[in-house]
């Protein structure tokens, strides 16, 4: 089928376009029923989060900034593939690494600014 | 009500990353400790492939280029894509529309990510010319 947003030809089964993408399935349940597809409103996608996956692995946290950017890739791949579905699991999950790295970023420098504090307030006491 | 709330949280986030950038560009982080060290620097003693980026950012936006690529490259290569990304999050957060991104594939994707380790691990050898990519080393050399 071919887009309707850049006109790129994708496969019949893609839920978005490789080059623009768009949304190619409004509400078209090519994904089976019984999963829990989420109906996107046209022309959006499923967040994969990969801005927030590069930051956390380069400005903090490498062992969680890693599985983000995992999860952001597989978000993607399933978007190709057509299964919405699956593609919300993973933004979920892309999501998850990124609030977890926030998080010991966070811890990280509240350690620190304490450290520092009691740092500077024993420095005080020697003098 | 949920409005207002969401509102505040944009603007909290806002002010910090402003914050932030402002914090960076006045005090260095090689020299100031205002800024924690790496973590994965301070357990393990290896670089990681971030390591050196607050410093190459202070770097940058005290218009010193040469030092801002010698202290972290990938950073550098990254920062206008992230700066980008960014800032079509915080324009779809306050408009409700952010700014044209490509779809990328996922094996486009995992490259990346791969990239990231493999420079991790290659500015960690301690011979020519991967050392170059330790931060810092470029501008020695």
């Amino acid at each position: 089928m071919f887009c309707t947003q850049c006109g790129a030809n994708n496969a019949d089964s893609a839920a978005v376009c490789v080059q623009c993408g768009r949304n190619l399935q409004p509400g078209t349940p090519l994904v089976p029923l019984q999963t829990t597809a989420v109906a996107l409103p046209p022309g959006t996608t499923v967040q994969n989060y990969l801005v927030f996956a590069i930051l956390a692995t380069v400005f903090c946290c490498l062992p969680a900034g890693i599985p983000a950017i995992i999860y952001a890739a597989q978000v993607n791949g399933k978007l190709q593939a057509g299964d919405l579905a699956g593609a919300q699991v993973a933004s979920n999950n892309a999501k998850m690494w990124c609030l977890i790295s926030l998080g010991l970023g966070l811890g990280i420098v509240a350690l620190y600014a304490m450290m520092i504090m009691l740092g500077i307030l024993s420095g005080f006491h020697q003098h | 009500m949920v409005e207002i709330s969401k509102n505040r949280r944009l603007v909290a986030t806002l002010a910090a990353f402003a914050a932030g950038v402002v914090m960076l560009a006045v005090f260095d982080p090689a020299r100031s400790g205002v800024f924690p060290p790496c973590p994965v620097r301070y357990f393990t003693g290896w670089y990681c492939p971030g390591c050196g980026s607050l410093r190459a950012i202070h770097q940058l936006l005290r218009g010193n280029l040469r030092a801002a690529w010698a202290l972290n490259p990938l950073t550098m290569i990254l920062l206008p894509f992230l700066t980008y990304g960014l800032a079509s999050s915080a324009l779809f957060e306050i408009r409700g529309q952010g700014l044209p991104q490509p779809f990328l594939r996922a094996f486009w994707i995992r490259a990346l990510g791969a990239a990231i380790i493999l420079f991790g691990i290659a500015r960690n050898l301690p011979l020519y010319p991967f050392d170059l990519l330790a931060p810092g080393t470029w501008l020695h050399w």
